[in-house]
C-alpha cells in the first residue's frame, strides 16, 4: 500500500510535469492550428538557460523565473519572423508549418549540443525544498511535491485566466472567429504572437522544474515531447482540459507501469493511445461528430 | 415499391432534435425537391439518407433495402450517389481522371494494382459518357482548376452521375451559379433519363419549379407539406413557416 | 460585373483531348540516360563515387516508399524509420539469432513488416492531418524504445555482422563494392518499377483521389480506410526493403535507424524530390546524400545545419526539385 501511495505520488508528479508542456502545445494548437513539434526544444532551452542563471546567481528561484524568458523571447520570434510570414503568405497549410517547427527540432538540438556539448548538468535543487517530509509512512521528496503542486497551481490559474478574464474571453472567441476579434479592434496576430511565446515559456518553465529532477543535456526534450504528443493525442487536440487529464491518464500509466509491469514499461502509454485510437479517435474531449 | 424510403427517422444532436419523426417516400422516376427555411434539416437529412451521420432512430430504405449507417462508400455503391452543395472535386486531377476514377469506383478494376488504367477501357469509355451528358466532353484534359465555376458545378453532377446510380441527390447544384450557367445545368439535368429518381435540396424556387414535379418542405425537421407546385404555393402552413404569422 | 459564360465557346478552344505523346518520349529519354548511366557508372567512376551511388540508391529506396504515403496519399508521417529499421532488424534476428539463411530471412522480415504496418496503419489511419504526424512519431518512438531496451536486439549496442547476400554461385562476392553496387542498383530498380506500377493502377489512382479529396472518394464509393492501411502497408515495406539494404551495407544496425531524425530525413528527401513525381524521391536522395556528404566537410554540427536546411526547404521550396524543374521548362517554352 504504501508502494502503491509512492508511486501514485511519482505518477501525480510526472503527470503535472507532462502537463506543463502539454498545455503550451495545446494553447498554441487551439488559438493557431500550429502544431509546434519543436515544443521540447523549448523544454530543452528552458532546462539551458535555467542552469546557467542558476550557475551565475547561485538562486534557483532567479532560474525559475528568468529560464523561461528564452524561450518565450524564441517562441515570439518563431511565431512573428517565421510562421506569420508563411502563413500570410497562404502557401504554407498546417501540416506545413508543423514539418517546419520539426526542422526547428533538429536546428535546435544541433545548436544546444554547439554550445554545451554533449555532457549533463543538473540545477541543484534550492534549501527550502531539499529533504524529506514524512507522510503516511513512506519518507516523500519535497521537491517532488512542490512539482505537483507547481503543476495543479498552473491548471488552476490557466483555467481561471481563459474562463473568467477578458483575456480569456479573446482568446476563446479568437479560436471560434478571428474575424470577429479583429473587427473588436484587437490586434490577432499582436495576440498570437504572446500566446506563441506563453507556450513556449511554459515548457521552459517545465524545464527549470524539472532539471533538479531529471539531467540538462541536449536531448532532454525529445523523450519527454513524445510522451506530451500522446497526452495531446489522448486528450483532444486542442482542448485545455483534455490536456490536462491526459496528461494524468499519461503520467500514471507509465509509472504504474515502470512499477509494476516493467516489461510493459515502454508499451503502456502507447497500449492506452492505440484504445483511445480504436474507440474514441478524437481524443478524450475532442470535438464529435466530425464528418470524414 | 418506392425508390427511397424515410420511416420514422430521428436525430438529434445532444438535446437538439433536426430531424424529428420524418417519413419520406419517393417513387421511382420522380423528380422530388426538399424545400425549406434555413435550419429546417434539409442537409442533415442528406447526410443521414447518405450514410454520412447515423440517425438516432428510424429506417431509411433503398428499393426496399434497409440502410446500413456509416458507410457512405456502401451507400453509393448500392445505387444512391450524391453531389455536394460545396464543389468536392480532385482539383489537380484532368476532368477525364475525375471522372474515370467516379466509373472506377462501381468496376471491378477497383481492385487492381499491378496493371495500368488504361487496360480497363471499359471505365474510360464510361466515364466519356458521363462527361458527354453534362457537356464536359470538350475539356476532358483539363485539370478541375482551370475550368469555369459553372462547369466545376457541372462536373460536380457527372461525377455524382458515374456511380450509375438509380437515385440522385443533388446538393443544390445551382448554388453561386449565374443565371446562363443555372439555366444551362437545368437543361442538363432535365436531359437526364426519365426513369432516373432525382431528390434535390435547393433554394432557388426557379430551380426547383424547373426540375422538379413534387416538392417537399421541412420546417424543424418534420415534413409541413407535399404537393405540386401549386399545391404547395397555396399552403397555408408552408407561406407561414416562410414568412411568419402575421402573413397566413 | 456578371460573367456570361456559357459551356459550348469556352470549351471549343480548351481541348484537344488526345493524350500527349511528347511526354511519354520525354518520359523514355529520361529513363534510358538513367539507365545507361546506372550501367557505366562503376567502369568510369572511384570506389568513393560509388559509395555515394549506393547510398543515394538506398536512401531513394526508402524515400520512394515513403512517397506512396506522403506524395499519393496525402498522408504525412513522421514516423516511417520503424519500418526502415524494422527490416534492417529483421534479417539481423533472423540471421544471427534464429540462424536462418538470408534467403529466407529477408522474405520473413518482408511479410512480418507487412503484418505490422498493417497493423500500425489501420490505427494511424483513423486520424489524419497532424494527429496522423503525431501518432506515427508516436509509433516509431516505442519501435525505437524497444530496441533500445529488448535483449534481443542488443539494446544501444546494434547488432553487427549483417550478412550480405551470397553470391559465390555466380563466382563473384558482395563485399567487393562494385558487385554491392550491382546488387543495390538492381534492388533499387526493381523496387522503384513496383512502386511505379503500383501507383500508376487503379489502386494509386484511388489513393490520389484520397490526397485530392477524402471525402468525395468516399462518395465515389470507395472504401477509403482499406486503401489507406493499403498504402500504408505498400509504403512500409518498401521501406523495409531500403533498411535491409542499408544493414547489409553498413553491415551493422542499432536504434538510431528507427530515430526521429531518419524519419526526417526521409520526408526531407520526399519534399526536395517533389511529392508526386516517380523519379522525385531518387532525386531527393541525391540532393539529400550529397549535401549531407558536403556538410560532414565543413562542419561537425550535422543536426544544426540540417535542421536549417530543412526548414528552408519546407518553407520555399514545396514543389521539389522535379517541380521546379517542371516550371523552369514551363517558362522557358
Amino acid at each position: 500500500m504504501q508502494m502503491f501511495f509512492l508511486q501514485f505520488l511519482n505518477g501525480l508528479q510526472l503527470s503535472m510535469l507532462i502537463f506543463l508542456l502539454a498545455a503550451g502545445l495545446t494553447l498554441i494548437f487551439g488559438l493557431m492550428d500550429i502544431l509546434n513539434l519543436a515544443h521540447g526544444a523549448f523544454f530543452t532551452m528552458g532546462a539551458y538557460a535555467g542552469w546557467l542563471v542558476s550557475r551565475m546567481t547561485g538562486s534557483y528561484w532567479a532560474a525559475l523565473l528568468i529560464g523561461p524568458l528564452v524561450p518565450f523571447a524564441l517562441g515570439a520570434l518563431l511565431q512573428s519572423a517565421v510562421l506569420q510570414p508563411l502563413v500570410k503568405r497562404g502557401r504554407s497549410t498546417h501540416l506545413d508549418l508543423a514539418l517546419l517547427t520539426f526542422g526547428l527540432l533538429f536546428a535546435t538540438a544541433g545548436t544546444v549540443e554547439y554550445f554545451f556539448g554533449s555532457s549533463f548538468y543538473s540545477i541543484p535543487t534550492p534549501a527550502i525544498l531539499s529533504g524529506r517530509i514524512a507522510m503516511l509512512g513512506i519518507d516523500y521528496p519535497v521537491y517532488r511535491l512542490f512539482v505537483i503542486g507547481v503543476g495543479l497551481g498552473v491548471a488552476l490559474l490557466l483555467s481561471l485566466v481563459i474562463d473568467r478574464t477578458l483575456i480569456g474571453a479573446t482568446l476563446r472567441a479568437g479560436v471560434d472567429n478571428r474575424e470577429m476579434v479583429t473587427a473588436l479592434g484587437i490586434n490577432i496576430n499582436v495576440v498570437f504572437v504572446i500566446v506563441f511565446g506563453c507556450g513556449a515559456a511554459l515548457a521552459g518553465f517545465a524545464g527549470v522544474i524539472a532539471a533538479p529532477i531529471m539531467s540538462v543535456y541536449s536531448q532532454m526534450g525529445i523523450g519527454i515531447v513524445v510522451t506530451t504528443f500522446v497526452v495531446v493525442v489522448v486528450g483532444g487536440l486542442g482542448n485545455l482540459k483534455g490536456s490536462f487529464y491526459g496528461a494524468l491518464f499519461v503520467g500514471m500509466t507509465d509509472t504504474m507501469a515502470q512499477a509494476y509491469l516493467p516489461e510493459a514499461e515502454l508499451f503502456a502509454i502507447y497500449v492506452l493511445l492505440v484504445g483511445m485510437m480504436i474507440f474514441r479517435p478524437q481524443g478524450l474531449f475532442g470535438s464529435t461528430g466530425r464528418v470524414a | 415499391m418506392s425508390a427511397l424510403e424515410v420511416r420514422n427517422l430521428r436525430k438529434a444532436f445532444g438535446g437538439l432534435e433536426v430531424i424529428a419523426n420524418l417519413n419520406l417516400s419517393v417513387p421511382a422516376g420522380q423528380r422530388r425537391a426538399v424545400i425549406g427555411p434555413n435550419g429546417a434539416g434539409k442537409t442533415t437529412l442528406f447526410n443521414l439518407i447518405t450514410g454520412w451521420q447515423p440517425p438516432t432512430s428510424g429506417e431509411i430504405l433503398l428499393h426496399g433495402v434497409p440502410l446500413r449507417s456509416g458507410r457512405p462508400d456502401l451507400v453509393t455503391r448500392g445505387g444512391l450517389s450524391r453531389s455536394f452543395q460545396k464543389n468536392m472535386l480532385l482539383d489537380s486531377v484532368t476532368v477525364l481522371e475525375n471522372l474515370r476514377v467516379a466509373c472506377q469506383a462501381a468496376d471491378r478494376s477497383r481492385h487492381s494494382f499491378l496493371r495500368s488504367p488504361a487496360s480497363f477501357p471499359d471505365v474510360r469509355r464510361k466515364a466519356r459518357r458521363a462527361a458527354e451528358k453534362m457537356h464536359l466532353d470538350n475539356c476532358l484534359d483539363r485539370t478541375v482548376n482551370e475550368l469555369s465555376y459553372g462547369q466545376k458545378r457541372q462536373l460536380e453532377v457527372a461525377v455524382a452521375l458515374c456511380a450509375e446510380p438509380k437515385i440522385l441527390l443533388m446538393d443544390e447544384p445551382a448554388a453561386g451559379t449565374s443565371p446562363a450557367e443555372r439555366t444551362n445545368l437545368i437543361r442538363l439535368i432535365n436531359e437526364l433519363p426519365a426513369d432516373l429518381t432525382i431528390v434535390l435540396v435547393e433554394h432557388d424556387m426557379d430551380v426547383v419549379f424547373a426540375i422538379c414535379d413534387v416538392v417537399t418542405v421541412l420546417s424543424y425537421g418534420k415534413v409541413l407539406a407535399t404537393g405540386s407546385k401549386d399545391e404547395i404555393q397555396g399552403n397555408p402552413e408552408v407561406i407561414e413557416a416562410y414568412l411568419g404569422k402575421q402573413h397566413a | 460585373m456578371t460573367r456570361h459564360v456559357t459551356i459550348e465557346p469556352v470549351a471549343e478552344q480548351a481541348c484537344d483531348s488526345e493524350p500527349a505523346r511528347g511526354m511519354d518520349v520525354q518520359r523514355v529519354l529520361v529513363l534510358a540516360t538513367c539507365a545507361l548511366a546506372l550501367l557505366l557508372l562503376p567502369f568510369i567512376s572511384s570506389e568513393y563515387v560509388l559509395t555515394l551511388a549506393v547510398e543515394v540508391m538506398i536512401a531513394g529506396v526508402f524515400a520512394s516508399g515513403l512517397n506512396v504515403l506522403i506524395g499519393y496519399t496525402g498522408l504525412a508521417s513522421a514516423g516511417h524509420a520503424m519500418f526502415f529499421g524494422l527490416g534492417g532488424y529483421g534479417i539481423g534476428i533472423g540471421t544471427a539469432i534464429y540462424g536462418w539463411p538470408l534467403w529466407a530471412s529477408v522474405p520473413v522480415t518482408l511479410v512480418c513488416v507487412a503484418a505490422i504496418s498493417a497493423v500500425v496503419g489501420a490505427i494511424c489511419t483513423r486520424t489524419r492531418g497532424v494527429e496522423f504526424l503525431l501518432i506515427t512519431l508516436a509509433f516509431c518512438q516505442m519501435f525505437y524504445g524497444a530496441a533500445v531496451k529488448l535483449r534481443l536486439t542488443n539494446g544501444t549496442d546494434g547488432m553487427a555482422g549483417i550478412p550480405r547476400p551470397d553470391l559465390s554461385w555466380l563466382g563473384l562476392s558482395a563485399d567487393g563494392s562494385i558487385v554491392f553496387y550491382g546488387y543495390v542498383a538492381l534492388v533499387a530498380v526493381a523496387a522503384l518499377l513496383l512502386v511505379a506500377r503500383i501507383v500508376h493502377s487503379p489502386f494509386g489512382s484511388v489513393l490520389i483521389a484520397i490526397r485530392e479529396n477524402e471525402r468525395r472518394a468516399m462518395a465515389m464509393g470507395y472504401a477509403v480506410g482499406a486503401y489507406k492501411i493499403g498504402a500504408f502497408t505498400l509504403s512500409g515495406v518498401v521501406c523495409a526493403l531500403a533498411g535491409i539494404l542499408q544493414a547489409q551495407y553498413t553491415y551493422f544496425i542499432n536504434p538510431d535507424s528507427m530515430s526521429w531524425q531518419s524519419s526526417g530525413e526521409g520526408i526531407l528527401m520526399v519534399i526536395i524530390g517533389g511529392a508526386d513525381a516517380v523519379m522525385g524521391p531518387f532525386i531527393g536522395a541525391a540532393v539529400f546524400v550529397l549535401v549531407k556528404q558536403g556538410l560532414s566537410l565543413i562542419t561537425g554540427e550535422y543536426n544544426l545545419f540540417f535542421g536549417i536546411f530543412f526548414m528552408l526547404v519546407v518553407a520555399f521550396f514545396r514543389g521539389g526539385v522535379v517541380g521546379a524543374f517542371r516550371t523552369l521548362i514551363g517558362k522557358w517554352r
